[in-house]
């Protein structure tokens, strides 16, 4: 008792000294404001007291001049009160008076000019004339001014024939209130006389007066009730002043009255509190200021006191848990556990240990707001903190849980045994959360999962990859030795022998495909393969995909369309065999796995690119074909997946191709995508960024004097895109979308002597198609001008009626400048040169006749193979064993002698590639001109470089295709042939 | 025998008499003339107009094909109806900033010459002229003063009385303001009369500004007035004289809003208070009065006399000379005087006597007489439109813009105007 007398005895006395302080305050405050309400209404009357005597003695001086005039004015000489008039007509301006009038006692009146006026007096006639009493009275006169009349009786006399008997002069209401303006409050009071009724007279408002009657308005507008205002009304009536404070619309006023001591006039103010005792407020609030400052101080210092203490207290207590809570900081820190301590009532934090930023990502600050915030990390949501769960964990008892979190910034896991024991401290129940970290074990356990799992995967990807190879490699070769027993056998029959072989080679180009699928895929996951990035034209790329792929298309009867969208780069730098390997392998899937008579659509577009020496091109091919399950699109690209089905399983294939598909558009950088409906098709989307060369100048149309083209097409698509992509080269086109549009065009142009240099015409419009048009145009034209076709089909079906109908050279739909040079050039060079060469290109026979190979191979069965197939074709050939033969064979030769060499790659004793540096480097007369063609079973890019590297001329691949070695051997043959003389002349051909 | 030739006789008489009076009529018959007399639906219902179509009718023998579109569809059926050259013997149509899409100096006859001009009442007549002064229409209508239409019972209540000046106008507001009453019910949602009212001394009174404007010499942000009226209005929001919801009042709002005493004073006509005053408060039309509309731009305040229908005639139709002796036939006093009989409005014409006025007006007579102006800013600034004018105080109410913007808006709405309808030097 006494220790808590002692504690609380200066805040008690504390206490009663402010209180004490508030009460004299209070008093104080109260007895100022009495004194100053006291002194300003004093001073209030005190000065609207001088107004009203000032008005009075207004009114007094109006009388008094009004009876020296009246006294004046002579009762019988009209002439004498024509003078009067005069003198008063002068003393107007300086009394100040607005009019004057004479009054008649029947209540007519005349201004001092003479005019006929109405006067009303306000009912004071009576008084005037019969009373004989001087009178004020307010007057609306007819221009809408009000004014104030003051009026004196005087005898009756005559003025210009008028006879009166009082005499009068007005004030505009306006000059009145000069009179009666109070500047003490800054013009914000206002100073009325009024009637007793509280009709307005006249106001001091500066620019007029709204208010008919005040005492009506201080009812509608003040907080004085009905009977006030009837008291204050008798008050005045009576002869009595007096003074009320009250609200008139919010603000507080002070209502004064005075009558005048004429008539039922009162004088009446109205000033806002707050302006009658600006001063005294003034006053009254620097003394309360004073006193509250003084209390502030008292009350500062008392407060000072008590916090000092009570600081001095709680630092202590601080301190101690301070020092424990940075112990326990400490030794959290060289832990990975976690110490949470949560309030058992409403789970607030009341201690959380500082590592749960380093080990979960989350700021103490924030886990302390609100523990839940650990959830963001719980990677099993449901065992965080366990709602609900704490509570039923006895008191003095535990629980724990395996919970997974993830780290908020590094996204690390770590795994925890989260113990949670429920303990009370001083009857407040409290739970202490221990998070034990257990990542070191978990993580243990998972390596050895994972280990496991994957010695398992692989175990079972090796023997689903061998059980794979095994059946898909026997198939071929149970096809091959089996249709080789029946050959031998059937050897005899040359129609089965036909058959046999044809099923052979069938069933050996899957077998080498396989193969090479198989080497590709081994040599792109084993990360050796690399790009040949080269420069290539977009356009060529395309036309030769039409070129392989449509005949595959038509065989099946299906629609086969290649659309170009935008405006795509012509040229491109990037690896164009495995661009055109993806492409292939994606085309070939859609023709493949499309029923007869669907519809495969490749589409080729632009994408915006960020870099500027770079394009970005998006290759989309969409068939209507089979489609796949969705299941399916998941593993698309995974090596050996074959969708099951009864479809698929009719349609050969190794599984391999979209798997080195989608690992070629990885290692280009590039993306592929699929969308798959069962039954309704498939869409892949493969996007590549490619480096755009530096732009060259092109091609100059205005030397070859092209300078107008026609351009016919149904779809004015076309015809706009053509005339965009053809707007830099400055040749003016003309389109047009009927055929019959197009014949008269060129008709009127050849009229007209302004040829068309180009007509191009798309084949299949409506009406007349192209090949008409064509044959019409040449009917009317001549030959003169070049007619080209453009078609997205295969024109080889129509080709002989299109050159007989007068149709030079076909264009495959997309339409690139560059292609359209490329088909024009020949034209304007010599036609018919280039169609020799082009008949000549395309037969090929003979080119092997009587040509004479040195052949280097080491394996006898391949060297015999190709011996024999030399020999078919009317050719011979030399044998080498390996390449240091080949090399001393080559050496000892006379020149002329060999036609070309062939050269295997990889043999005993010297390899190809060392062969041809050998022989490159030699001495003989040829040994720089000699065509050198790689032989290989090793088909890929770098094999090509490689042997180009070398020194060779050209690649064959293994197994030898004859028609590949025609083309190649006489493309060489020429190339040596024109480079004759010249000591280098190496090309780059692939086969 | 006698008794029957005497029948004979006077069937024969008979026949002759019928077959003259046939021809007769046969003859009156192919001098009937049909005048076309093209306007607004509600315009040509109006009571007096079919009075007097009737009236025509049957003292003339003629005949009026009268073609009413449909109000919402008026103004753009009627400029096409023009515009393709289907013009009609007369056209009314109000002498406002729509009207110059119907090209009247090419399609409309100047009456300037007609006997009946010296009949119109100056306020009349001044509103039916274009800028030239030639007058384009007989103004046939009902007309109404535009002023402050204050209850003057509540005002006497509440022991104040109407303003005189512009000072005494702003004193009173502030008075029942402070007291809790909204001085001023401005129906700022979709009713755009009010800023003419203001507008109106500033042209009415310095026509030398008003041609200056109308020539592009000058703009409002150059006249001081309209930057003054502006601001007026901006203050009176603020000080609370429109209330606090003036921006969410409209047309239908005035009614209740007055009849419940909630706001004492409107910018309004007389007729309205006929039309569509509804009373249905604790006022009725016998608590009001008028007094000028104070809007900073005259210290005397003003009032806008009557917004008039013109008919104007075809002066390209075959019928032109009918159509002017119809119109002749509108304006003799005993024809106008039979329609306008029992009508409550302001006269047109100086021998009007049948129709009646408002007690308001009737007291107002003396400061009306004084105060009045024509309209003007409607009729004559080109480009005017009361629409955009609204849609940039609108702005200015909303917080949008400035008193300046407010400005810069009105000429801006207004030259984009004049340039639409091709005005020289726009």
């Amino acid at each position: 008792m006494k220790k808590w007398f002692g504690k609380w005895l200066p805040a008690f006395l504390l206490g009663i000294v402010g209180a004490a302080v508030i009460l004299i305050g209070i008093v104080y405050f109260n007895f100022i404001s009495q004194r100053i309400y006291e002194d300003s209404t004093d001073h209030l009357e005190e000065i609207y007291g001088q107004v009203n005597r000032s008005f009075r003695s207004f009114i007094d001086r109006n009388w008094g001049i009004l009876n020296g005039w009246g006294d004046s004015f002579s009762l019988t000489s009209d002439e004498a009160n024509v003078r009067v008039a005069d003198l008063i007509r002068e003393e107007q301006g300086y009394w100040g008076f607005s009019e004057f009038y004479f009054l008649s006692a029947d209540e007519s009146c005349r201004t001092l000019d003479g005019v006929e006026s109405s006067l009303k007096l306000e009912g004071f006639w009576e008084s005037l004339m019969v009373r004989r009493e001087p009178v004020m009275a307010g007057e609306s006169i007819p221009d809408g001014q009000e004014v104030t009349v003051f009026a004196v009786p005087v005898q009756h006399g005559s003025y210009e024939g008028f006879g009166f008997d009082a005499i009068a002069i007005s004030y505009t209401n306006a000059d009145m209130a000069k009179s009666l303006n109070v500047n003490a409050f800054s013009g914000k009071a206002k100073c009325f006389v009024i009637h007793g009724d509280g009709t307005v007279l006249l106001s001091t408002q500066t620019g007029g007066n709204v208010f008919s009657n005040y005492l009506v308005y201080l009812k509608a507008a003040s907080d004085l009730n009905e009977a006030k205002l009837s008291q204050i009304q008798k008050q005045w009536e009576s002869g009595v002043s007096g003074i009320v404070q009250c609200k008139i619309g919010g603000d507080t006023c002070c209502v004064l009255y005075q009558p005048v001591g004429y008539g039922d006039y009162v004088l009446l103010s109205v000033v806002p509190w707050n302006v009658v005792s600006a001063g005294f407020l003034g006053v009254q609030k620097i003394t309360m200021n004073v006193l509250i400052v003084i209390f502030l101080l008292i009350g500062a210092a008392a407060l000072a006191f008590i916090i000092w203490r009570g600081h001095n207290q709680s630092r202590k207590n601080r301190m101690e848990l301070q020092y424990r809570e940075l112990m326990f900081d400490v030794l959290s820190s060289s832990v990975d556990d976690i110490f949470i301590m949560l309030n058992g009532e409403n789970q607030s934090v009341d201690y959380i240990s500082p590592n749960i930023e380093r080990l979960l990502g989350i700021s103490m600050e924030e886990a302390k707001k609100n523990i839940r915030v650990m959830e963001k990390c719980a990677v099993n949501y449901d065992v965080v903190i366990p709602r609900g769960e704490l509570a039923a964990i006895p008191i003095g008892g535990n629980r724990y849980w395996e919970c997974e979190y993830m780290h908020q910034t590094t996204g690390e896991r770590r795994w925890y045994r989260m113990t949670v024991y429920h303990m009370s401290i001083q009857n407040v129940a409290k739970y202490i959360i221990v998070l034990s970290d257990r990542t070191q074990e978990q993580q243990m356990n998972q390596k050895l999962q994972e280990a496991l799992t994957a010695a398992r995967s692989a175990n079972e990807a090796k023997s689903n990859f061998l059980s794979n190879m095994s059946h898909d490699i026997r198939t071929p070769m149970n096809a091959i030795v089996g249709f080789s027993i029946l050959l031998e056998k059937d050897a005899g029959q040359e129609e089965k022998v036909r058959e046999y072989t044809h099923k052979i080679m069938a069933s050996s180009h899957h077998l080498l495909s396989l193969i090479n699928d198989v080497l590709d895929m081994s040599k792109i996951e084993s990360g050796k393969t690399s790009l040949n990035v080269d420069c290539f034209s977009l356009p060529e790329l395309l036309e030769e995909l039409n070129i392989i792929l449509m005949p595959q298309a038509k065989a099946k009867k299906q629609s086969f369309e290649i659309h170009v969208q935008g405006m795509p780069p012509e040229q491109l730098i990037g690896d164009k065999l495995r661009l055109n390997q993806i492409l292939i392998n994606l085309l070939s899937n859609a023709i493949k796995y499309t029923p007869d008579g669907g519809a495969i659509e490749f589409t080729v577009c632009e994408l915006t690119q960020t870099a500027q020496q770079y394009a970005k091109l998006r290759f989309m091919v969409k068939d209507n074909g089979i489609g796949m399950s969705e299941e399916f699109q998941k593993q698309v690209f995974s090596p050996f997946s074959r969708e099951i089905s009864s479809v698929t399983n009719k349609i050969q294939g190794t599984g391999l191709g979209m798997a080195i598909t989608k690992n070629l558009v990885d290692l280009m950088g590039g993306i592929i995508q699929v969308e798959s409906t069962p039954g309704k098709g498939s869409t892949f989307t493969v996007e590549l960024s490619f480096a755009l060369p530096e732009q060259k100048d092109g091609k100059s149309w205005l030397t070859q004097q092209v300078t107008r083209v026609l351009v016919a097409d149904d779809e004015e698509e076309i015809c706009r895109d053509i005339e965009e992509l053809m707007r830099d080269t400055g040749v003016f086109i003309q389109s047009v979308t009927t055929g019959e549009a197009a014949v008269e065009a060129a008709v009127e142009a050849h009229r007209r002597g302004k040829d068309f240099h180009v007509i191009l015409l798309d084949w299949k419009m409506p009406g007349v198609d192209g090949v008409e048009a064509a044959r019409r145009i040449r009917a009317n034209v001549g030959t003169d001008v070049p007619i080209l076709v453009l078609t997205s089909y295969d024109w080889s079906d129509i080709e002989t009626e299109a050159r007989q109908a007068g149709i030079d050279a076909f264009m495959p739909k997309p339409f690139f400048v560059s292609t359209f040079w490329q088909t024009l050039e020949p034209l304007f060079e010599d036609m018919s040169v280039r169609k020799e060469e082009k008949a000549s290109a395309e037969t090929g026979a003979g080119v092997l006749e009587g040509k004479l190979f040195l052949v280097a191979e080491d394996n006898e069965l391949n060297a015999e193979i190709l011996t024999e197939m030399l020999n078919i074709e009317g050719a011979k050939c030399e044998l080498a064993e390996n390449g240091q033969e080949a090399v001393e064979m080559f050496e000892k030769s006379e020149p002329g002698y060999y036609d070309m060499i062939l050269m295997d790659v990889q043999m005993p004793v010297m390899n190809g590639y060392e062969a041809t540096r050998r022989i490159r480097a030699g001495s003989h007369p040829e040994a720089k001109t000699i065509p050198i063609a790689a032989m290989t079973a090793n088909t890929f890019a770098e094999d090509v470089r490689d042997a180009m590297a070398a020194g060779m001329d050209g690649h064959l691949a293994k197994p030898i295709d004859m028609d590949a070695m025609r083309d190649l051997v006489g493309r060489l043959l020429k190339q040596a042939s024109d480079a004759a003389g010249r000591t280098t002349g190496k090309g780059d051909e692939s086969v | 025998m006698k008794r029957q030739h005497f029948s004979a006789l006077c069937l024969l008489t008979a026949a002759v008499l019928l077959t003259a009076c046939g021809g007769g009529g046969q003859a009156g018959r192919e001098q009937v003339t049909t005048l076309s007399v093209l306007g607004r639906k509600s315009d040509m219902e109006k009571s007096y107009m079919t009075k007097l179509f009737r009236h025509y009718e049957t003292n003339t023998g003629n005949k009026l094909d009268i073609i009413a579109i449909e109000d919402a569809e008026f103004e753009a059926d009627a400029a096409k109806r023009l515009a393709s050259g289907d013009v009609p013997d007369v056209f009314m149509h109000f002498h406002n900033a729509d009207l110059s899409r119907f090209h009247v100096e090419d399609n409309f006859y100047y009456l300037n010459d007609e006997s009946w001009v010296g009949d119109l009442t100056d306020s009349a007549r001044a509103y039916c002229e274009d800028r030239d002064g030639n007058l384009l229409g007989l103004p046939f209508w009902e007309s109404s003063v535009s002023g402050c239409y204050y209850n003057k019972t509540l005002l006497d209540s509440l022991g104040l009385k109407p303003a005189a000046t512009q000072a005494e106008f702003d004193m009173l507001c502030q008075a029942l303001a402070d007291i809790g009453y909204t001085p001023i019910c401005w129906p700022a949602d979709g009713c755009t009369w009010m800023f003419q009212f203001g507008l109106d001394p500033i042209f009415a009174d310095h026509p030398e500004l008003l041609e200056s404007l109308n020539r592009n010499e000058t703009v409002y942000a150059e006249i001081p007035e309209v930057t003054d009226m502006v601001q007026w209005v901006k203050n009176a929001a603020e000080n609370g004289w429109f209330g606090e919801n003036y921006l969410r009042t409209g047309w239908s709002d005035i009614s209740p809003v007055l009849g419940r005493g909630d706001a004492v004073m409107t910018f309004i006509w007389d007729t309205w208070f006929y039309t569509d005053f509804v009373g249905e408060g604790k006022y009725t039309v016998d608590d009001f009065a008028v007094m000028p509309v104070f809007m900073n731009t005259a210290d005397e305040g003003t009032y806008e006399g009557g917004n008039l229908n013109m008919m104007m005639v075809n002066k390209n139709g075959k019928q032109l000379d009918a159509a002017l002796d119809f119109l002749r036939f509108c304006a003799t006093a005993e024809n106008y005087n039979v329609a306008f009989d029992g009508i409550s409005t302001v006269s047109c014409f100086k021998g009007q006597t049948t129709n009646i006025q408002s007690d308001m007006v009737t007291d107002a007579k003396a400061s009306i007489s004084e105060h009045e102006r024509v309209s003007t800013a409607a009729t004559r600034i080109i480009g005017y439109s009361a629409d955009d004018v609204s849609a940039a105080f609108d702005s200015l109410l909303r917080g949008k813009t400035d008193v300046t913007g407010c400005v810069e808006m009105m000429d801006q709405y207004r030259i984009e105007e004049a340039r639409e309808q091709g005005i020289e030097g726009f």
